[in-house]
């Protein structure tokens, strides 16, 4: 059964002549888990707001929209509210109420269930989705991942046709995402409930699909299943962004219905490489040449035996940390949540301060530095939510609000502003609301405002929490042309694949303390879990493969 | 500490503030200050445990000090004159006394109210309110929400800003004021950006259709019913002792308090089982749980 029908949607926001949405036409069946992919101001969240009246956007609108056989427009409020059920973007923006239970029954209440329903429908979904625990907690002592899936039951409890879903896993940590993703995935294979989501973790979302609904420019360019769609996209720039096995594939001139995962990709490699007569010879790959270089440069940062907690009687937070970042490279440190990897930022960074040990930033003591003077030509962070450095009401504002400690003149003001706007390819954002941006778009914002002072070292906590694939290989590019010109990267990071094509030393930090480090690839190559996914899918043949690129290298030239 | 009164139902909890604050505000008889003053003392102390010795001296005792130093100032009435002022008013033992007695009544009110606190915590409070005024508990709900939420994202933003080198408690005062504002201002703007998504979330999960219910957690059992009993029989054998003035109490002219009678010694016993009522519920079940554990 077809759930809903788009027939020649085209749709433009008030007083701007270009089509936000232009021409699409699709179906979406009953019980089908559809993702929709494209790049950031595509048209993907326009599109899904559409699906419900009450939070379709105003504008000019073409073409029409039928639930179940009906136009969306003739469906009643109250049986929207119950069908079409939607989960947006930020977990904490949509929670209404302070305590949990309540928030599950909020929309029950709406509906004007009676109390006896409303209790068997909360306590079912409280059991289901393993709430119980904290239904009697405040919102505000919950976790990102349960805000979340609190966000998910209270819509669930209302027995929806249909989840809607916005990027839902954007703010959440990897482990939480996933876990997010397959609770998903439980509701759609348990229940039938028919899933529509915005979801740029493409490698998690791709193996649980139906199908995939790939967008650009407002239009839809393919929709089709998962296995099927490397092909056709073979071409597109979004392509950086699938799933390490599909780009593998369709990069090694394969057609035909691709692997997914990485066991089916292994599988797939093992026979692709048996039927070409591939040799392994791995010494097109130049493993070392890039020790050298850095080795006889200096420190510029260094933590001697750090130990850290919040006060006397907690736990140590940080134990005998050792660091030492050479001048002029991209060091990145992975580790899990709950680490301490934030908390050893703010150490570095003489927020917090150590009670024991000793750190040297740029060759002197951070308790040396004057108040200001870390922050003032040496040292900068980005923060995890790069909103929160904002404080005025245009981007343009924001930076020359940066020169009002500074003592410089006019000229000089705007030759910097000029080339911190290129070097960050902000030009075009100057007038808007920061708060408007997208996050790639706030990401940049940030680290503009942030190069006007001038860092020689520059700590990025989680730049890629919040990006699409496309916007982080526009990250990446941004940091190295910046690290040409001298600058220090110290990045806490989640993201594995981002560091492995990035950063020049990787370390893994786990229990308060650094437990490996070494040059990236070495240090990928010596990991088994905490790897990339190309790593995993081709380490039994090509042991030094790090990113996508090294296993094609090896395939073609062998 | 678990406290049993807690777990009985809101309106319990309710109507044996309404009662005991009632009393204590309106009938200042000596008698009854001392049950209700004993109760409210040992119940802050049976739910807060050292922390009930701040409130006592930072809080209720000053408020008793207040009123007893100020009373006899300004009231000037009563029979027994003991000096006369500079002014030429007079200073009469009866505006002492009544200023004393006042002060400890005040402090006892401030010792119930801070066991109040604890026991009706904000979703029993939402609860009771929602029956009333449906608008109300949302909102109320919504502002709880809020607080914590605000000042959170408060505390993130300073943070950053202090690591550009925008620290509010650096600089001159000039400086620190215009960073401040800086903050507040986008933090406005933050939380005013942010409503208008939680607005959306209300509205697709259908507020604003007609025939709102009220979703809660509480259950009105048996024993309810048996403590309301006891508080109303308490109270009502009070009211209706003081409306006939079988018990009373007169300050002003000439200090003078009702005869002992067995209307009277009723009263007190009654009073003093309705202040405790708190404290016997706890002891019957920590008595309860002492055989429970024995038997195990």
């Amino acid at each position: 059964m077809v759930l809903f029908e788009i027939k020649n949607l085209s749709f433009s926001y008030p007083n701007q002549s270009e089509k936000v949405l232009s021409n699409i036409n699709l179906k979406i069946e009953q019980g089908d888990f559809v993702s929709v992919c494209g790049k950031s101001g595509c048209g993907k969240s326009t599109l899904i707001k559409h699906f419900k009246s009450s939070s379709a956007p105003y504008g000019k609108l073409e073409g029409n929209i039928f639930y179940k056989g009906k136009d969306i427009n003739d469906v009643d409020d109250r049986t929207q509210a119950f069908e079409i059920g939607y989960v947006t973007q930020n977990p904490d923006n949509q929670i209404v109420t302070d305590k949990v239970w309540h928030e599950m029954a909020f929309g029950l209440e709406n509906l004007g269930l009676d109390l006896q329903t409303m209790r068997i429908r909360i306590s079912e979904m409280a059991s289901y989705f393993g709430i119980q625990n904290w239904f009697e907690k405040n919102v505000s002592e919950l976790s990102g991942g349960q805000k979340q899936i609190l966000n998910l039951a209270s819509v669930m409890a209302m027995h929806p046709e249909i989840l809607i879903l916005d990027e839902p896993t954007s703010q959440l940590d990897p482990i939480a995402s996933t876990e997010f993703l397959h609770t998903l995935k439980r509701l759609n294979l348990e229940f039938g409930t028919t899933i529509l989501i915005i979801e740029h973790r493409l490698e998690d979302v791709f193996p649980i699909s139906d199908k995939i609904l790939m967008m650009d420019k407002g239009e839809v360019i393919a929709y089709d299943t998962p296995k099927n769609i490397g092909e056709k996209l073979k071409d597109n720039d979004m392509f950086v962004t699938f799933p390490t096995p599909v780009q593998i594939y369709a990069k090694l001139g394969q057609v035909g219905e691709c692997p997914l995962t990485i066991r089916d990709g292994r599988k797939w490699l093992d026979k692709y490489i048996e039927e070409n007569n591939i040799n392994v010879n791995e010494t097109f790959l130049d493993v070392n040449q890039s020790n050298q270089e850095s080795n006889n440069s200096k420190n510029v940062i260094e933590a001697k035996n750090v130990w850290f907690r919040y006060d006397k009687n907690g736990n140590d937070i940080v134990k005998g940390l050792n660091l030492e970042v050479k001048e002029n490279e991209i060091f990145c440190i992975l580790g899990g949540n709950g680490t301490g990897k934030s908390t050893t930022l703010s150490l570095l960074s003489s927020v917090n301060k150590p009670y024991r040990g000793k750190i040297l930033i740029d060759g002197k003591d951070i308790n040396k530095y004057k108040s200001n003077e870390l922050f003032n030509g040496t040292l900068a962070m980005l923060p995890q939510n790069p909103q929160t450095l904002f404080v005025s009401d245009t981007v343009e504002n924001d930076l020359l609000e940066m020169f009002s400690t500074m003592k410089i003149s006019k000229a000089e003001k705007e030759e910097k502003l000029k080339q911190v706007i290129e070097e960050t390819e902000i030009s075009n954002l100057l007038k808007s609301h920061p708060y408007d941006l997208s996050g790639g778009e706030q990401q940049r914002v940030a680290l503009a405002k942030i190069l006007l002072l001038n860092p020689k070292i520059i700590f990025l906590d989680e730049p890629t929490k919040s990006l699409d694939g496309f916007y982080k290989n526009k990250l990446a590019k941004i940091l190295n042309k910046m690290k040409q010109n001298g600058r220090t990267f110290l990045i806490v990071s989640h993201d594995v694949e981002f560091c492995a094509k990035n950063a020049d030393t990787c370390a893994m930090f786990f229990n308060g303390n650094l437990v490996t480090k070494q040059k990236t690839r070495e240090f990928f190559i010596g990991n088994n879990f905490y790897t990339t996914a190309t790593n995993r899918m081709a380490r039994h043949i090509f042991k030094n493969a790090v990113v996508i690129e090294d296993v094609i290298k090896l395939c073609e030239k062998n | 500490m678990k406290d049993t009164f807690s777990t009985y139902h809101p309106i319990v909890n309710f109507i044996f503030y309404i009662f005991v604050l009632g009393i204590s505000m309106f009938f200042m008889h000596p008698i009854f200050i001392i049950i209700s003053g004993v109760g409210a003392l040992s119940y802050v102390f049976y739910l807060k445990g050292k922390k009930a010795i701040f409130v006592v001296f930072a809080i209720a005792f000053p408020t008793f000090l207040l009123s007893a130093i100020l009373n006899p100032l300004f009231s000037h009435q009563g029979m027994t004159t003991l000096f006369y002022l500079k002014s030429g008013n007079p200073i009469t033992l009866e505006s002492i006394v009544y200023g004393i007695v006042a002060g400890i009544t005040i402090a006892i009110v401030v010792l119930w109210f801070s066991s109040f606190n604890q026991v009706m915590t904000s979703d029993k409070f939402i609860y009771l309110f929602g029956k009333i005024i449906p608008a109300i508990s949302l909102i109320l709900s919504m502002v709880f929400r809020f607080v914590p939420r605000f000042t959170e994202q408060l505390k993130k933003v300073s943070y950053s800003q202090k690591c550009i080198g925008r620290d509010v408690t650096d600089g001159n005062f000039l400086q620190k004021v215009k960073q401040g504002i800086k903050i507040i201002s986008i933090m406005i703007t933050w939380a005013l950006e942010n409503s208008v998504e939680t607005a959306d979330s209300m509205r697709s999960r259908g507020y604003g259709l007609r025939g709102r219910s009220h979703f809660h957690t509480y259950n009105f059992e048996k024993r309810d019913i048996c403590v309301i009993t006891i508080m109303a029989v308490c109270f009502i054998w009070i009211l209706i002792g003081v409306i006939t003035k079988q018990i009373f109490v007169l300050y002003y002219p000439l200090y003078s308090i009702n005869q002992l009678s067995v209307y009277s010694l009723l009263s007190y016993i009654l009073y003093f089982i309705l202040c405790f009522l708190p404290l016997f519920l706890n002891v019957v079940e920590d008595i309860k749980w002492y055989y429970l554990k024995s038997k195990i």
